[in-house]
């Protein structure tokens, strides 16, 4: 057997052992080791990697911005800062049809601004806002539809955990990605928003109404927002200011949103222990898939595989457009049984050589910044797709008496903005790169 | 008995889990008084020398510590669509196995790791600025490692029962 075809083959058996629900993280370290083993012949070499790899990932300066994030992010709803964005939100736009709902998104692309995680941002931004849109007389459906789709504003306004993920795996610099993100993440939330409006248009009694709320409580209600704005300038600017690394940027943003929870008397010796726990929990996940990627990933190097696709791709004279909408469309579809993270790390190191050999009429580092972003996007889908969205079960949960057929149906209209957006942004890559190329 | 052994593996697991926690507290204010330093230069203050190796060991601790914590309350990823369909007692045989996998892995990097620290410890390397002793920082993962290792040796075992006398067994706290 070929090198090459022993990788080809790990494909089959890894996607087994997923489907069989063995963790992703596990079975990609089992697949890997196995391979090394097939290519080499003997496990010698892997087993003498190992002796400092697991160590050298854990320990790993840039991926240590993962678990700051993940803090700061349980910091920040200690804090109230979910409170304080919604409220605001809500005085400013909830007189309007369907405002509460655009409030509530409106409050999620706030609070993705200071969290770097999708689910996180979902789960803080439901207990906020979901007993307000009952209140309003906002059905199920669309509060829970709504919510799940804000939820994913998480990760798709900076700073953003799978970003600094994809930035590692492709070399790119992590600042010039989320400076990248910015707009479509804005378009995000305004697509959102849009699919709200047509929603209660369409089902008028799906939304409530509330009283128009004075200017005066208004602006008062700004005032509960600044610190949200400050740590966002500090972690987003710093970083794009290259005033400080972005771990730096991550361990600071924790400090100042510890900070503001601990003066206003959220962070507590048990709240701390709880925020603690739940950091536990995600990083360990997110390291072992990391770690089992790492392996993997070192195994299909090894094969040569992913270059000798990259050449057989740019050899065939292939359109590179079709190539792109292929690619998007197995994302989609593997979105809707698989995680994010997993999905990056398991496709990036073989999408990426061979989308790059394709010629988008792009230089190399927009072409990275901008397949990222696509990327990015088309993996959050899958967090809002069923039947396996994360997004969904995590809202859906909190709602007890809407049943998880009514937020699938619910959250409809917004994946539908999503793949409006991502045909959009990937017709004109322009949109994502203006930013970047403006301020770089 | 069985139950006394599984809080007293829970509480082991959490234990570890905020001490891991801990240590990013510290790495979080280490960066906050070195970055500060920088920026107070003119007034005769100065960034911690090698601040980053402290991110480093105190990240590579935290890491390894999560890992049982994970284990135990079965927060690791994994794609559920299809098994969701089998029946109750295949689902509890693809539990063990899966734990027997997890189990296999974790005294394998456990070990390889202890090889590593011993490695460490006999080429004396040091880190390149503060220049503490390497082996330091690789022997601090090894409280993790081990309880990773007696961790998924006690899932295997809840696994196991859960297989034999047909029950569900309890997956822990569920976090988000």
């Amino acid at each position: 057997m070929s090198h090459i075809d022993i990788a080809l083959l790990s494909f089959p058996v890894l996607l087994v052992m997923i489907f069989l629900r063995i963790p992703i993280g596990l079975a990609m370290l089992i697949a890997g080791i196995g391979g090394s083993y097939f290519i080499n012949g003997s496990f010698l070499m892997i087993f003498a990697q190992l002796k400092n790899l697991t160590w050298g990932t854990f320990s790993s300066y840039s991926l240590s911005i993962i678990p700051l994030f993940l803090l700061m992010g349980q910091f920040a709803t200690l804090g109230g800062m979910s409170q304080a964005l919604f409220k605001a939100a809500e005085t400013w736009m909830g007189h309007k049809k369907g405002g509460v709902a655009m409030a509530a998104v409106g409050a999620c692309a706030g609070f993705g601004a200071i969290c770097g995680s999708s689910l996180a941002t979902a789960a803080t931004m439901g207990q906020v806002a979901l007993p307000e849109l009952k209140r309003y007389g906002y059905s199920g459906e669309l509060a829970t539809g709504a919510l799940a789709a804000g939820g994913t504003l998480g990760i798709l306004i900076p700073p953003s955990v799978i970003l600094v993920i994809y930035a590692i795996l492709t070399e790119q610099n992590i600042a010039k990605l989320f400076v990248a993100a910015f707009i479509p993440g804005i378009l995000a939330a305004l697509g959102y928003m849009i699919a709200i409006a047509i929603y209660v248009r369409l089902k008028p009694e799906s939304a409530g109404s509330r009283e128009r709320a004075p200017y005066s409580e208004r602006f008062r209600s700004l005032l509960g927002v600044w610190p949200v704005l400050i740590v966002f300038i500090a972690v987003v600017g710093g970083i794009y200011g290259g005033i400080f690394t972005p771990t730096e940027a991550a361990a600071i943003g924790a400090f100042g949103t510890g900070l503001i929870a601990l003066l206003n008397g959220g962070l507590t010796p048990s709240t701390l222990k709880a925020s603690i726990l739940t950091t536990a929990s995600a990083t360990g996940m997110i390291f072992l898939i990391v770690f089992g990627a790492g392996v993997y990933n070192a195994f299909l190097a090894l094969s040569q595989l992913p270059q000798t696709a990259a050449a057989y791709v740019g050899s065939q004279g292939f359109n590179p457009w079709l190539v792109m909408v292929a690619v998007l469309v197995l994302y989609l579809v593997f979105g809707c049984i698989m995680d994010s993270l997993s999905m990056i790390l398991l496709t990036v190191p073989i999408f990426f050589p061979i989308m790059a050999a394709l010629d988008f009429g792009l230089t190399p580092e927009e072409f990275a910044l901008w397949f990222g972003i696509i990327v990015l996007i088309v993996v959050e889908v899958g967090l809002i797709t069923p039947p396996v969205g994360m997004n969904l079960f995590v809202i859906n949960s909190m709602a007890r008496d809407t049943p998880l057929s009514a937020t699938y149906r619910g959250v409809f209209p917004f994946v539908v903005t999503d793949i409006v957006r991502v045909a959009i942004l990937t017709m004109f890559p322009a949109i994502t790169l203006v930013a970047v190329r403006l301020l770089y | 008995m069985f139950d006394r052994i599984d809080r007293a593996m829970r509480q082991l697991a959490a234990f570890l889990a905020i001490l891991g926690g801990l240590a990013l507290v510290a790495v979080i204010l280490v960066t906050v008084v070195s970055v500060t330093g920088r920026a107070l230069l003119f007034v005769g203050l100065s960034p911690i020398r090698g601040d980053f190796e402290l991110v480093e060991l105190g990240t590579g601790f935290a890491v390894f510590a999560f890992l049982p914590w994970v284990q135990i309350n079965r927060q690791h990823a994994s794609v559920e669509i299809l098994t969701m369909n089998l029946s109750g007692r295949a689902n509890r045989l693809i539990d063990v196995i899966a734990d027997l996998m997890m189990l296999a892995i974790a005294l394998l990097l456990t070990w390889k790791h202890w090889e590593g620290t011993l490695d460490k410890l006999a080429y004396g390397e040091t880190t390149f600025i503060i220049q503490y002793p390497i082996w330091w920082a690789y022997a601090s993962g090894l409280a993790g490692a081990f309880g990773f290792v007696l961790i998924s040796f006690w899932c295997v075992l809840l696994s196991a029962r859960a297989l034999a006398t047909g029950q569900e067994q309890s997956h822990g706290e569920m976090q988000h």
